[in-house]
């Protein structure tokens, strides 16, 4: 507060007041006043919901449904709600328990294996796509890639009910009104091939979108270059437009495979019943901790966590390349 | 032997919707080994045809032939070609070692050899203790001798080098043209050149290809370009500072210009006739003033001129002369038909302004076809009837 050896109108004012003049004075610090509201608004957001995560799969089955996650504490002789929620009691042991009522690691080895063949197969066409349009002049380029735009802003619901029909491998694809056959699919209901195939479908456009941008920015000498020196176009873009692209193939990666890897809506109509054997995904694993009488939140939210952590790995790792390749000054010619 | 022809190479391009003919029905013979520099201004489509001898551009029409390969088709991988362009491209995220052995390694050579090889190209253009640095951690000049190891490490039949040294500082330049001359003698392989400087042209080429307008104007040694140039376009291209040009009219005993005359025997000389509009060219050099006179072969009579402006270069002085009334006004541009570039010696006390005479040498004056360009005759007086020896070195090279 202010002090005697103050100015006068200083002295006068409150400090709201005073760091409203200097913050005139010096807007810098707004910006940052601003910025660190924004950082503890997301922290808040996205933080919390996994701080709740952890307090429900530490409180033992038996005390979920009593009592208040919210414990009245007495301070001083004041007594109050805590504003936090905290577990009510410790059970570690449910993070164990989660592998031994379902198999919940083979949930998981399906989600990793349906996010990591998807991903290979959108990074191969959409690099192929991204380098025809970002590198090639031809007739109709915009048209072609408004129509990528377009089918990108159709719900995934649409699709589901005719992919079941082919998938299902019952009945021969016959010609739109009429009934002039043309194929019979195979039976792909409970395959991989069932989730990869629209999965790869839906996440495309991104990353050609991603790859696009990245690839046109590539100078046409390198290709050139690479071309004069021995590789054929495909060869070019392989060993040189894709590895030079690097930030953005990695984008395109992580976000194909975060997409697949927490996908629901397919996998749990393609997948016939919750059953690791028939590639249900991680959703349909956490599902299954819940029966027609019971619902074990603890374990839920333990196998959350779980399927959490290998994304949470792989984004710090490939941030870090993001960032590497983003400094680096690769592009620089 | 790569030999390396061009028939009726033809390239259009659809620019929306308008057709642009980048080249037009080139015809060219390079013999193995030579040093072809293809020179001419930018748009002229000296780019396009290297293009199109890499196989980075498939011509409209025409056939492109190395050694006794039709390659029209070919990618570029397979032409047997190296090539050093104008922005380097060297790959960013490979080392030197990894940028000179890229082609080395894509054909599968043994590791031994391929060693043994980059060593060697990194020998030739001092790279040594290199090859463990990316290319952004190296100067200019250094990239461009990795581009270039790059190039002759593969042993290509054919060397394309599309500007490669527009990039590089003035000092740089005349170093690196120097060591791409070694370079040249040292490997015995035919290299393809591309600039638009005709000085690098002239000294580095064994021929050089004169464009325009996707059109070949001349080929052949950098002298005979200079000194028997095909039409005005190639001498008004070849030479620093370029050729003076005055238009004229031919009449019975002289070539009449609006502010001198040049006598001369009309009859004497193939395809001229009285009343044709010709264009004199003269090369700066070829000018002399007045007291100088006696010491020029064949002089011109006295042309009264005021210098105008006065170029010190150290071992020449660059004049600019005035004709006529020697009138100028800064607003209005100088007909050029009303100015002369002379050379003179640096010792020379001219001063700017100064009423002066100046004679021509007539041995030296191009007359070319005003209507055409095409170029008509290299001497006004014919070295036949004056029976020098000098006749014999100019007119060898046709």
């Amino acid at each position: 507060m202010a002090t005697p050896t103050d100015t006068q109108e200083q002295s006068s004012d409150g400090p709201l007041q005073r760091w409203t003049q200097s913050a005139i004075q010096n807007p810098d610090k707004v910006y940052q006043a601003l910025f660190y509201a924004a950082m503890v608004f997301f922290l808040v957001t996205t933080l919390f919901p996994f701080y709740w995560l952890v307090v429900l799969a530490v409180t033992p089955e038996g005390n979920l449904l009593s009592g208040s996650f919210l414990p009245t504490v007495n301070l001083f002789g004041v007594s109050g709600t805590f504003p936090l929620p905290v577990p009510k009691g410790f059970n570690p042991g449910a993070f164990v328990t989660v592998f031994e009522q379902v198999p919940f690691h083979l949930y998981m080895l399906n989600s990793f294996a349906l996010a990591v063949t998807t991903t290979v197969i959108v990074l191969f066409v959409a690099s192929l796509a991204g380098y025809v349009f970002g590198r090639l002049r031809f007739p109709g380029r915009a048209l072609l890639m408004l129509g990528i735009l377009a089918i990108s802003y159709f719900p995934p619901a649409a699709f589901v009910i005719p992919l079941f029909q082919a998938f299902a491998g019952n009945a021969p694809i016959t010609i739109p009104f009429t009934s002039i056959p043309l194929f019979t699919p195979p039976r792909l209901l409970n395959t991989p091939g069932s989730m990869v195939l629209p999965f790869s479908a839906l996440f495309m456009p991104l990353s050609i979108f991603i790859l696009t941008t990245f690839y046109g920015q590539i100078p046409d000498g390198l290709e050139d270059a690479a071309r004069v020196e021995g590789t054929t176009r495909l060869g070019a873009l392989f060993r040189v437009i894709m590895p030079l692209s690097a930030p953005g193939v990695a984008t395109a990666a992580v976000l194909t495979f975060i997409a697949v890897y927490n996908e629901y809506f397919f996998s749990s109509i393609m997948a016939t019943s919750p059953e690791a054997a028939k590639w249900s995904p991680i959703v349909g694993g956490i599902l299954s901790y819940q029966t027609q009488y019971t619902t074990q939140f603890n374990l839920m939210a333990a196998a959350s966590i779980v399927g959490v952590l290998p994304v949470v790995i792989l984004v710090i790792v490939a941030q870090e390349r993001i960032v590497s390749g983003l400094t680096s000054g690769a592009l620089k010619e | 032997m790569a030999r390396v022809r061009l028939e009726h190479v033809t390239k259009r391009y659809d620019d929306q919707g308008d057709v642009v003919t980048a080249v037009d029905d080139m015809n060219l013979d390079i013999d193995h080994g030579e040093f072809i520099c293809f020179v001419g201004p930018s748009g002229c489509g000296k780019s396009t045809t290297m293009e199109t001898i890499a196989g980075l551009t498939i011509p409209t029409e025409g056939e492109i032939y190395i050694g006794d390969r039709e390659v029209t088709n070919l990618p570029p991988k397979d032409r047997g070609i190296a090539m050093v362009f104008q922005n380097i491209a060297l790959f960013p995220h490979m080392d030197v070692y990894d940028n000179i052995s890229f082609g080395l390694r894509l054909r599968d050579y043994p590791q031994d050899e391929i060693d043994r090889r980059v060593e060697r190209a990194a020998d030739i253009v001092q790279l040594e203790g290199m090859l463990n640095r990316m290319p952004e951690e190296m100067s200019g000049g250094q990239r461009q001798r990795v581009a270039i190891a790059r190039a002759i490490v593969r042993e290509p039949d054919v060397f394309l080098m599309d500007e490669p040294l527009a990039n590089l500082d003035a000092k740089l330049k005349v170093h690196m043209r120097t060591e791409l001359q070694r370079l040249h003698k040292e490997l015995d392989t035919t290299i393809i050149y591309v600039t638009h400087d005709q000085e690098e042209a002239m000294t580095l080429s064994d021929r050089i290809a004169v464009l325009d307008s996707g059109q070949l104007q001349q080929i052949d040694p950098p002298l005979t370009c200079y000194n028997e140039p095909d039409n005005l376009f190639v001498a008004g291209f070849i030479g620093s500072p370029s050729m003076n040009f005055v238009e004229g009219t031919i009449t019975e005993n002289a070539l009449e210009t609006p502010n001198f005359s040049l006598e001369f025997n009309p009859s004497s000389i193939d395809g001229v006739g009285v009343g044709d509009d010709v264009t004199l060219g003269i090369r700066p050099e070829d000018i002399y003033p007045g007291e100088l006179k006696s010491e020029v072969p064949d002089p011109s009579g006295m042309i009264t001129a005021t210098t105008d402006i006065l170029e010190p270069m150290g071992d020449e002085i660059f004049a600019y002369l005035l004709l006529g009334d020697g009138e100028t006004s800064m607003s209005q541009e100088l007909a050029t038909n009303d100015q002369l570039l002379m050379s003179i010696d640096p010792d020379s006390d001219l001063e700017e302004d100064d009423e002066i005479g100046v004679v021509i040498d007539r041995r030296n004056v191009h007359l070319f076809d005003s209507a055409t360009g095409e170029a008509i005759v290299h001497d006004l007086i014919p070295y036949e009837a004056e029976g020098t020896a000098s006749s014999s070195e100019v007119e060898s090279d046709d």
